[in-house]
């Protein structure tokens, strides 16, 4: 170490250490970017503005869980034929769709400063790949969306199973919920995640990526709802009903939780309408991951 | 890779380029670069589109090749960019910094997209923004930096993953004089930690005073490349600073018949003989002046681009 010394003190130059520690490569890089996306989109290590539109969310989100355990609480010691439930398990994965506002908000922002400010450059300066960087931002936001959905119906699973006549007995009864709600669940996340960063990646603006992913699920129910007409033929059904892509993973949903598409849905009379709506729901996401990979298919060029 | 492998690439030259050729559509932005270049402090110039930023693409395995083969360190940039890329640090010439986070965070993540660790990133990031002469604006958002603390952060940002060597772009861009010098003695440094540096710019200025090798391109071309000192040209003057008082050194010079010019406050005098350095030298002492600086004038290396680049064209 050097010291240049003055009258009031001494400048130390600390000069450069390298680095002899171990190394990761592509795999370390791209978990890398996946930590970073996933302190970005829940604002850790920023402003508390940031912080506040994704954990009230979640707050939000949780509230159906808080007050179904709550009644179960109070009434804990009435005797009725069936417990009160103002929300079931599957009617809750219905509820998390409202996290569509936060991959508004979220998926822009993980993405479009990125091409924005022409951050890209350097980060494929490292070991890094165009499908690494898509892996990475689509990682982070569907592990986020899943634990945004899936905590309240865990608050929800144990509250009510601590307010049963007999915590066990509930268990039991209802192990079948815990990996449909899993599933359920993963299949909005997963959908939900790719076509907001779908959209994100094709613009620069944020606030025209959030408007994007808004617009998209508003105008195709409000189209599916006008194609598939009005009540008097509701009870009928339309394929028109597969346009609405903000209810396709909710028929999946049904899928999982009833094994059929739910009776009240606008696709319940369509024969095979489970089966396109899975195989719509597929097109769709692929469709979205490919928009995806191909906006970033420059840096192997 | 074994202990062969290993060795053979620690002794390769820095950069290693066969046939280099790269097209976009009808454009030739590369054509037929042929080089090899040894490690150390590296100034790749040209004027503004001769090819440099696209070398750097090809460098970093962003861009392919439409024809050639490049190594950089020893590898194959075609058939391994992911080694080759964590080999680098890279300092673009625009604008890059996520504008709403801090240096330290910035220069953190970076070091963990190198592959390091989160804490070694995070300490290595201190290290790093304290060499560059950031410390104490670590914590500050980069929105309220100016242009040489964007350059500093850039250069962080190459830095913090222990790169075998550094692509700068146009480093000294934007920079005033004092700026400008605080970031060529960084990069100056840059060869005593062990880091070879390509620095593209169009300033020969620069490149004179941190390279030790040069690599000159002209419109995707090869005009010359070599070590700096052999690139420069003796001219036949002497350079000599005897302060202000160079109208008595004129006058003393004209009277033993010694041509001299006062150019930018130094007097160049025309050396036709061995004899004339003793005469100089006699002069000055007889004349009681001064002598601060006594040197053989060389071109410079923007007179050695034009001249160079004119015979080719």
């Amino acid at each position: 170490m050097n010291a240049t010394h003055g009258s009031l003190g001494a400048v130390y130059d600390r000069g450069y250490r390298p680095y002899e520690g171990v190394r990761g490569g592509r795999r370390a890089a791209t978990f890398a970017l996946y930590k970073a996306t996933l302190r970005r989109a829940l604002g850790l290590r920023r402003s508390w503005r940031q912080k506040v539109a994704p954990f009230v969310l979640l707050g939000i989100a949780t509230i159906p869980a808080i007050v179904n355990v709550g009644i179960g609480y109070v009434t804990r010691n009435e005797i009725f034929s069936d417990r009160i439930e103002i929300i079931t398990y599957r009617e809750y994965v219905g509820v998390s769709s409202m996290l569509l506002l936060f991959v508004a908000l979220v998926a822009p922002d993980v993405i479009c400063p990125d091409r924005r400010q022409r951050v890209l450059p350097l980060m494929f300066a490292r070991p890094l790949t165009g499908v690494d960087y898509v892996g990475a931002k689509f990682g982070a936001i569907t592990t986020i969306l899943f634990f945004f959905s899936f905590l309240p119906q865990v608050v929800l699973f144990v509250g009510s199973m601590l307010v049963s006549d007999s915590s066990f007995e509930y268990l039991t009864d209802h192990l079948d919920v815990i990996w449909k709600v899993t599933l359920a669940v993963a299949a909005l996340s997963i959908y939900y995640a790719v076509i907001g960063l779908a959209i994100a990646a094709t613009t620069d603006r944020r606030i025209v990526a959030g408007a994007a992913v808004i617009g998209l699920f508003l105008v195709t129910s409000i189209t599916s709802a006008i194609l598939v007409g009005d009540e008097e033929h509701y009870n009928d059904g339309s394929p028109a009903a597969l346009i609405n892509v903000l209810a396709l993973p909710l028929q999946i949903r049904d899928l999982i939780f009833l094994g059929h598409i739910d009776p009240e849905s606008s696709l319940s009379a369509v024969s095979n309408g489970g089966l396109y709506a899975t195989g719509v729901y597929v097109a769709v996401l692929l469709l979205a991951a490919a928009v995806l990979l191909r906006r970033y298919r420059w840096v192997e060029r | 890779m074994s202990w062969h492998t290993q060795y053979v690439v620690d002794q390769a030259p820095l950069l290693q380029i066969d046939g280099l050729t790269k097209r976009y559509g009808s454009v030739t932005a590369l054509d037929g670069l042929n080089i090899e270049v040894p490690r150390g402090r590296i100034g790749l110039v040209g004027a503004n589109g001769a090819g440099k930023t696209t070398t750097f693409r090809l460098l970093l395995g962003l861009a392919h090749p439409s024809e050639g083969r490049i190594e950089v360190c020893g590898v194959n940039v075609a058939d391994d960019p992911i080694d080759v890329r964590s080999r680098l640090g890279y300092m673009p010439e625009h604008d890059c910094l996520p504008l709403d986070q801090s240096a330290a965070d910035v220069v953190a993540t970076f070091g963990e997209l190198s592959g390091l660790p989160a804490r070694a990133a995070r300490q290595r990031a201190s290290d790093i923004l304290d060499l560059v002469g950031l410390d104490e604006a670590r914590f500050r958002p980069i929105s309220g930096f100016s242009t040489g603390m964007r350059q500093r952060t850039k250069l962080a940002q190459a830095l913090v993953g222990d790169p075998e060597l550094v692509l700068l772009d146009e480093p000294t861009a934007g920079l005033d004089p004092l700026g400008r010098e605080e970031m060529l003695a960084l990069i100056a440094r840059l060869g005593t930690f062990g880091i070879s540096v390509v620095m593209a710019t169009h300033l020969l200025d620069d490149v004179q005073q941190v390279c030790d090798y040069v690599v000159m391109i002209d419109a995707g071309r090869l005009v010359e490349a070599g070590p700096t000192d052999s690139l420069l040209e003796r001219t036949g003057l002497v350079t000599v600073d005897v302060g202000h008082r160079f109208d008595e050194l004129l006058a003393g010079l004209a009277r033993v018949s010694l041509a001299a010019v006062v150019t930018d406050g130094v007097v160049d005098v025309a050396m036709n003989a061995e004899a004339d350095l003793d005469t100089l030298r006699d002069v000055i002492a007889d004349l009681g002046l001064p002598l601060y600086r006594l040197s053989t004038r060389l071109t410079s290396l923007d007179e050695v681009f034009l001249r160079r680049a004119g015979v080719q064209a």
